[in-house]
């Protein structure tokens, strides 16, 4: 975000808030009230964070001065409190994006990513114009990149991507930049920022501060008018609809729909400020990743925590750098892919759009997108309206995800050999299993052989995706179990299966699991038949 | 956001259901637009002030226009109700698709799963249009009972409030108490499944078994109904209220009711095929039965009615044997516990 703009935007964004919540509350009372809840939840958040750190030494002493001031404070105290808590919240959340200083480290990520790898790296990757092929030879974009391209042009851009990684920020910036698009804004955890590898980039590729441990409902009004600002701004903004990074490796299906919302708001105010370029557009993509750096500790959370509210991971193989760069060697010295696919983008309401960014009904008739906000001849907010259109845009994005998701060989041996171990153990529950491996720590060739033909067949007969990727289609299972070992075998701590001789190992279930279950939610079961 | 006095409203389908829904609008003091297929219908209820063949008795106001223009309802209206029956609904909805824009709000009335595809009619009003702002409307509603004022109740159920605030200000009488839901698939799916379970009633009665046996039919009826519905991701109070119980007790225990006639016409020995060729009107239950069936036995649901009045209708199956199979459906406890597929 240009200079001149960030500050805009900062501004912008904690005016909007307050003036709302002044022009909502019927009396000094309920400012105070607004303001005591804030006062609530950041002393809450502060008692259980690090009281060494600057920020936060900071922090408490803004808040303690805080609470003192508000047992006096008049209405116009009040307003002025309010003003600086949400002006406090509108800075912590603006980056310190540049485009000038973005177009120069995304050129730069190869090269400073060969820097890190040297040490670790097969010979024929050494040079740095080796590592740059390498690295654009792993990340693949597809789908209907095109016609993103074309509708950038057109209007504002929200990238909506599944998301596995920390890295899906790094890769989806990098495929970004190979199309030629402008950079997209997104919200990232501060963890990230704080993340010895990742600051670098967080800091320069477009990055906003996210802090997940402030719950109170001022902090997340800023952050949702800060986005909707700089969409209004003309910024193409990323966000991860599925909030966090699955955990279990599923494609997400149940999408958060706040800063998805903010797309309706930003439309509303285009019109009724008389923009020339009013429309947004959305692109949702899927990341996929043959490999996923974090799938263990990812999936060994999602198994503790089923059923119970998560904790945000700030320590996982992201926060080990030699992790990293084990993940990152695998990624170009092996083929450990990662693939973007571009699904059709869509309207703020679900409607796909042409390549002149006119939306179309389900039978190709153009719609004005307009039309959806107008009352009485002019367009309006209605909070219970577009939050509904919201819920729509997420459906649809949801089944997008489920359409453009690329089957890769470690899923379908993953979801082959968990089928494999639940009906080979018909008695033992879940986790027993996941831990003990039942009856038999290994499969015959044979009988996972066929279990892989069987799911491969059924794939892709299935009448809305996944995509199978080309180590996938077309090819004979033992060439995609073969694959698949190659690829478990190179980076994760325990590989997942293991061959030894004709039989085929489960050694890392978890692992099976997790990446299996990217193939669910096709309904699958029913397709391949009770067994 | 209520409807206003000089708005028109918009009806589409110009049978017993849609002409009370157009006449209660335009008693409300609203002009309503009906939308009849063909233009001499139009032409005829403009120039007789009656719908001759659906709602013979009642007169129609003189703020009800007929049109066959479906263009001219979409451009002048912006609050449609959309009373097709559901083998006529797709079709009907493709031609409207073409002039509604994304500020239209339609709520439509029709009390069927589509055949083939077993969608709801919502489902279809969006694969057709580029609509949002879709409602359901379905209760205790027989049209001639209505017509005639007789106090009765309905659900708009939808997941827009704008869209209940209209369908409210426009049809909410001092005869006619209009409740706003946001379970569409509930609604949808017990002002389909009523028809079924008013088939087996409709037999019972042209048996003369007793209101023991007709209370039995209803309540497991409605068993099976809320199962159904619940597995379709319907929500579970839906179906103790007007759209589930409500409608379910007037449909099975009125005569009025066309589902009913048919089932008590087939318990007096007449063939399916000759009661439907000469009934004007359409039991949306027959049809109903085969879509419920079917989409049943897909998903591996057990609904022992629907099957044995499925049998009766398209398997041959007897009166007798209805009876029979209705009477042997394995007993155990009354409720079961009811989840979403």
């Amino acid at each position: 975000m240009r200079r001149e703009d960030r500050e805009r935007a900062q501004i912008e964004a904690a005016t909007r808030v307050v003036d709302r919540i002044v022009a909502r509350a019927k009396t000094s009372d309920e400012l105070e009230e607004v303001l005591s809840d804030t006062l609530y939840w950041e002393r809450q958040r502060l008692d259980r964070e690090r009281k060494d750190k600057k920020r936060i030494k900071q922090d408490v002493a803004f808040y303690q001065e805080l609470g003192r001031k508000l047992r006096h404070a008049s209405e116009p105290d009040l307003r002025d409190y309010l003003d600086r808590v949400a002006r406090r919240f509108a800075g912590e959340i603006v980056g310190s994006f540049d485009d000038r200083v973005y177009r120069m480290s995304t050129t730069a990520v190869p090269a400073i990513l060969s820097v890190m790898l040297r040490a670790t790296t097969p010979d024929r990757l050494r040079s740095l114009s080796g590592m740059r092929r390498g690295l654009s030879d792993h990340v693949e974009v597809q789908g209907a990149v095109d016609r993103v391209k074309r509708l950038g042009k057109l209007g504002t851009m929200i990238v909506v991507p599944t998301h596995s990684s920390h890295l899906d920020s790094l890769v989806l910036g990098y495929a970004v930049h190979l199309l030629g698009m402008p950079p997209l804004l997104y919200g990232a955890g501060l963890n990230l920022f704080e993340n010895p590898i990742m600051s670098f980039f967080m800091n320069n590729l477009g990055a906003y501060r996210v802090d997940r441990k402030k719950k109170d409902a001022l902090y997340k009004d800023v952050l949702k008018e800060y986005a909707t600002v700089a969409l209004e701004l003309g910024y193409d903004n990323l966000f991860f609809p599925g909030g966090t990074r699955s955990r279990s490796g599923v494609v997400e299906q149940h999408l958060k729909r706040g800063l998805l919302g903010t797309g309706v708001q930003a439309f509303v105010n285009n019109l009724r400020a008389g923009r020339d370029k009013p429309n947004l557009y959305v692109a949702p993509c899927t990341i996929s990743y043959k490999l996923v750096l974090e799938a263990e500790t990812l999936i060994e959370d999602y198994l503790k925590e089923v059923g119970k509210s998560r904790y945000i991971i700030e320590d996982d193989e992201f926060s080990r750098p030699r992790r990293v760069l084990e993940f990152m060697k695998e990624l170009v010295s092996l083929d450990a892919r990662v693939v973007v696919t571009f699904a059709e983008p869509l309207d703020l309401f679900g409607n796909p759009v042409d390549d002149a960014g006119q939306s179309l009904d389900p039978r190709g008739r153009v719609v004005d997108p307009k039309s959806y906000v107008m009352v009485d001849g002019e367009p309006k907010h209605d909070r219970q309206r577009d939050a509904e259109y919201t819920n729509e845009l997420s459906r649809e994005i949801a089944a997008a995800f489920l359409r453009h998701n690329v089957a890769m060989s470690t899923h379908v041996v993953g979801l082959a050999a968990s089928r494999l171990l639940t009906r080979k153990n018909p008695d033992v529950d879940r986790y027993r299993l996941l831990r003990t491996g039942g009856i038999s720590p290994c499969f015959s060739l044979s009988e996972i052989s066929g279990e892989i033909d069987h799911l491969v067949k059924t794939l892709a007969e299935l009448p809305s995706g996944p995509r199978l990727g080309p180590e996938i289609a077309g090819q004979p299972a033992d060439g995609i179990l073969e694959d698949a070992l190659k690829a478990y075998g190179c980076y994760h701590l325990h590989p997942a299966l293991q061959r030894r001789g004709d039989r085929i190992f489960h050694e890392d279930r978890n692992l099976l699991l997790y990446y299996g279950n990217r193939l669910r939610g096709y309904d699958l079961g029913r397709a391949l038949g009770a067994n | 956001m209520g409807t206003k006095r000089d708005e028109t409203i918009g009806v589409v389908g110009a049978g017993s259901w849609g002409t009370t829904l157009a006449v209660v609008a335009c008693e409300h003091g609203t002009k309503t637009l009906l939308h009849c297929r063909k233009e001499e219908v139009a032409k005829e209820l403009n120039e007789t002030r009656l719908n001759q063949t659906y709602l013979p008795d009642i007169r129609l106001p003189s703020n009800l226009e007929a049109t066959a223009d479906l263009q001219r309802v979409a451009e002048t209206c912006q609050f449609i109700l959309f009373v097709v029956p559901s083998h006529g609904f797709r079709a009907t909805a493709r031609v409207l698709g073409g002039y509604v824009t994304g500020q239209h709000i339609v709520v439509h009335a029709t009390k069927g799963i589509e055949q083939g595809t077993h969608k709801r009619m919502s489902e279809v009003l969006r694969e057709e249009t580029c609509l949002r702002k879709i409602g359901v409307l379905s209760g205790p509603n027989l049209a001639r009972e209505l017509a005639q004022h007789h106090p009765t109740g309905t659900l708009v159920a939808s997941a827009y409030d704008e869209v209940f605030a209209r369908a409210h200000a426009a049809l909410h009488t001092d005869y006619f108490r209009v409740y706003g839901g946001r379970d569409v698939v509930g609604a949808e799916v017990a002002g389909a499944f009523k028809n079924i379970v008013a088939l087996a009633a409709g037999v019972a009665a042209g048996l003369k078994l007793g209101e023991n046996t007709k209370a039995l039919l209803l309540t497991r009826g409605l068993s099976e109904m809320a199962r159904f519905g619940v597995s379709m991701g319907g929500e579970l109070m839906t179906f103790g209220g007007m759209a589930g119980m409500g409608d379910l007790i007037a449909t099975c225990s009125s005569p009025l009711s066309r589902n009913h006639q048919v089932g008590a016409r087939l318990a007096a020995g007449e063939s399916l095929a000759k009661i439907q060729s000469e009934m004007q009107m359409v039991a949306e239950g027959v049809k109903t039965t085969r879509a419920v069936h079917e989409y049943a036995r897909e998903k591996g649901l057990d609904l022992p009615i629907v099957a044995a009045v499925h049998r009766l209708l398209y398997e041959g199956g007897d009166v007798p044997t209805l009876l029979r199979d209705l009477m042997s459906i394995p007993t155990g406890r009354e409720f079961v516990a009811l989840s979403a597929n």
